[in-house]
């Protein structure tokens, strides 16, 4: 082997290497931090609960919302169909409202009940989270 | 005169169409036209689209409200400044000023002296291809000047949340940089073409590169430091879609422009400089289609229509299929078989340039990853931002090691031993300096403490290889660019690293009166008040902050109702100190007797954002620096 060839190889083969294992760890990783979407149908159908983070949306169920202080807020997101009774507590975002659409990122417990550690915030009064379009669709709530 | 306006308007319009074509003639070798020079040319090119430019910025200042485009983003009562921003806080308008750098790149080429007339012929041409296909493309489908009949009294507003001074300069900025490697892309055409690619190439090149890629940093920062006060998270990152589009180019052209340095120093890698040419501007061109098709869904969404979406993916189809054709008939042309040592500056800076990419790819995968997934399985779902810290990492780990390396290795061949030793005074006391912070600051994470350490090395030796410290004065050297921009990445991630350790965030429901306690600070809450303005209703809290009995400011974060259209926005108020910021949010008041306020500690915010303008400085400096080289290289 001359040595440019030599060279050539060695630096192939070190790129390689760093190329495997960067999208190893990228894949690896990846899979770890997926936090899926569902609507309140979904989530009863699929059984969700247990330690992994989701996100659920759907629609603020009107005259649901209620509040016992200290930031702890009590609300319902329906689909039109099933409904979840949801605890956050933090700051509500300004665009949160009973009727409007509204995402929440947290975990399913055994009981039904979900504890949202994230309500997210959105920019728009007229802005509603395409999968909570999606799901209302899917169910027939959805009025342009 | 609202259609005299329209009329005149369009024609400029149509005339740099007609001019574009002219200038893209010597791509198809048709030479018979010399009425006017190039740059006269692209003078008309220019000029027409900044009339047209500045005949938009009239409407939107006398608001006249006959055109669709002012009706429906601004409002007589709109603050003066944010009726400007307002011409291209929509997608009409931000097209033309796409266009309108686009322009004002090619002229600028068409006047540098730079390269040679055949060279600066096929440059401009390939570049008035570009324009000619985005002109046709406002003309068509949207023309930001089209009137309507009805006579509408007032308009529709401009969204409250992007009436901020930051977000005004924020578009043009990030424009300049995205549209700057436009140039890069056409230059790197010409050179494919000419199978000119080499020192001179580079040279030619260089100061472009380095100028877009400035103000690209710069776009991406303001854009950052907005969402940091504006948007009331707490954060400066989101790893949201629309950041990571800007992101993606971002980290192809910070590889470019390294390779532009080897090309000129070393007259090697020439193809790996345009594949990351060519992807620069096509990730550019595609973080403007993520961006404006509404494929992403975010602030930075406009009213979207799937016809603009389809002309841009086209439009990028065609450049990334022809720019890729014509790399690959090329490509074994323009490389020069060279011979350089393993332990050479060019082995640091290559391996940095797979690191780069490889980050590039992690961004890549996690910003398409929920769009695939949707598209393919119907599946809805979002990356968490943990997926990006703990895949880029480890990256970074190696990337600062190599970004240490890199610029202690010579051109030709170096002895690492010898380096290590030269470096021991400044290793040594790094890692004092790391030990002690462990130690004060009951840092145990190993992660943590190697990003610290490496940063430390690389802030104290990219400073003391710009500088030249001789008994009583300081020199700059000529790399003083690099070691800038060096410096400051490493007082970038410092500043990254221990913010993500030691921030603290706190939500309070504080009634008028009660005092307040995250750390060491005192909230004291003292009032809280109702305000009308011109063009929204507030309610706003006055905070003050103590330290141990120190009085520190006063906060006052506030709750804004806009009326056009009817949006409520926080504002969230900052007490900045050299160490930390501390910084608190309102909620809209569900109730009369209590209100809930967060309040966050974010340590190192002023040296995160200092790290950043070094970034950006040291890319001018290394322009400036260049230029002047370049102006010596003349005389002598």
């Amino acid at each position: 082997m001359t040595d440019t060839v030599k060279k050539r190889l060695i630096k192939f083969l070190v790129s390689l290497i760093i190329f495997g294992i960067a999208i190893l760890i990228i894949v690896y990783n990846l899979r770890d931090n997926i936090v899926y979407f569902y609507s309140p149908s979904e989530i009863i159908e699929n059984n969700q609960t247990g330690s992994q983070i989701v996100r659920l949306g759907g629609l603020v169920e009107s005259e649901s919302v209620m509040s016992d202080g200290d930031s702890i807020f009590h609300f319902k997101i329906t689909d039109g169909q099933e409904q979840i009774s949801v605890k956050y507590q933090g700051i509500l975002p300004n665009l949160f409202a009973e009727e409007k659409g509204v995402v929440v990122e947290g975990i399913y417990m055994n009981d039904g009940r979900f504890i949202a550690n994230k309500v997210l915030a959105k920019h728009d009064e007229n802005y509603m989270p395409p999968e909570v379009i999606k799901s209302l669709k899917e169910t027939g709530k959805w009025q342009e | 005169m609202s259609l005299a306006i329209n009329y005149i308007a369009n024609s400029l319009l149509i005339l740099c169409l007609v001019t574009s074509i002219i200038q893209s003639r010597f791509l198809f070798r048709i030479q018979n036209y010399n009425l006017l020079s190039i740059s006269q040319l692209s003078a008309i090119q220019f000029l027409s689209i900044l009339v047209s430019f500045v005949i938009l910025i009239f409407l939107f200042i006398t608001s006249d409200f006959n055109f669709d485009l002012v009706y429906f983003h601004s409002h007589s009562e709109k603050p003066f400044i944010y009726k400007l921003s307002g011409v291209w806080g929509n997608h009409e308008g931000s097209m033309l000023l796409w266009i309108l750098i686009l322009v004002l790149f090619n002229f600028l080429f068409s006047l540098s002296k730079s390269s040679s007339q055949k060279f600066k012929e096929i440059t401009v041409a390939v570049q008035s291809l570009m324009i000619f296909g985005f002109v046709l493309f406002l003309l068509m489908l949207s023309n930001p000047f089209n009137i309507n009949n009805e006579n509408f009294n007032d308009g529709l507003g401009l969204n409250p949340i992007l009436q901020d001074p930051l977000l005004a300069i924020h578009p043009p900025i990030l424009y300049i940089g995205y549209v700057g490697f436009s140039l890069i892309f056409s230059l790197s055409i010409t050179g494919l073409l000419t199978s000119e690619v080499d020192k001179k190439w580079a040279t030619i090149a260089k100061p472009w590169v380095f100028a877009a890629w400035s103000f690209l940093t710069a776009g991406i920062a303001l854009g950052s430091y907005w969402a940091y006060y504006e948007l009331g998270w707490g954060g400066y990152w989101f790893w949201d879609p629309v950041e990571n589009a800007s992101l993606m180019p971002w980290l192809s052209a910070t590889a470019l422009i390294h390779c532009v340095v080897v090309l000129q120093r070393k007259n090697t890698m020439q193809s790996w400089t345009m594949v990351l040419a060519i992807l620069t501007f096509s990730l550019s061109l595609a973080g403007t289609f993520l961006v404006r098709s509404g494929v992403l869904n975010s602030v930075h969404t406009f009213a979207s229509d799937p016809g603009r979406g389809l002309f841009i993916l086209i439009f990028l189809f065609i450049i990334l299929s022809s720019s890729f054709l014509l790399f690959a008939l090329k490509s074994e042309k323009i490389d020069k078989p060279s011979s350089h040592n393993i332990s050479s500056r060019n082995t640091g800076i290559m391996v940095n340039n797979w690191l780069l990419i490889s980050i590039l790819i992690v961004v890549f995968l996690g910003t398409m990853y929920p769009l695939a997934t949707d598209l393919l399985y119907n599946q809805s779902l979002t990356v968490g931002p943990q997926y990006y810290a703990m895949s880029i990492t480890p990256i970074i780990i190696l990337f600062l090691f190599f970004m240490i390396l890199s610029p202690q290795l010579s051109w030709g061949e170096s002895k690492l031993l010898k380096i290590l030793n030269e470096m021991r005074y400044i290793l040594i006391s790094c890692l004092t300096i790391t030990f002690l912070t462990t130690l004060y600051y009951d840092l145990f994470n190993l992660t943590e403490i190697l990003i610290i350490f490496l940063s430390l090395i690389l802030i104290i030796s990219s400073l003391s290889s710009g500088l030249n410290f001789k008994s009583t004065k300081v020199i700059v050297k000529s790399n003083f660019g690099q070691s800038m921009a060096h410096a400051g990445f490493g007082i970038f991630m410092l500043a990254v690293v221990s913010n993500a350790v030691y921030s603290q965030e706190k939500i309070y429901d504080a009634k008028v009166g009660s005092k307040l306690q995250l750390d060491e600070y005192i909230f004291d809450f003292k009032n809280i008040e109702q305000e009308e303005k011109v063009n929204f209703n507030s309610i706003k809290a006055y905070l003050s902050l103590s330290k141990s009995g120190k009085d520190l400011g006063e906060f006052t974060p506030e709750i804004r109702f806009y009326s056009d259209p009817p949006t409520i926005t926080s504002e969230t108020s900052i007490i900045h100190q050299f160490f930390s910021d501390v910084y608190v949010v309102m909620n809209v008041p569900q109730n009369q007797e209590s209100i809930s306020l967060r309040l966050h500690i974010k340590p190192f915010m002023n040296i995160l954002w200092l790290g950043v303008v070094m970034i950006i400085l040291g890319g001018i400096i290394t322009v400036i620096l260049n230029r002047n080289n370049y102006r010596e290289n003349e005389i002598n």
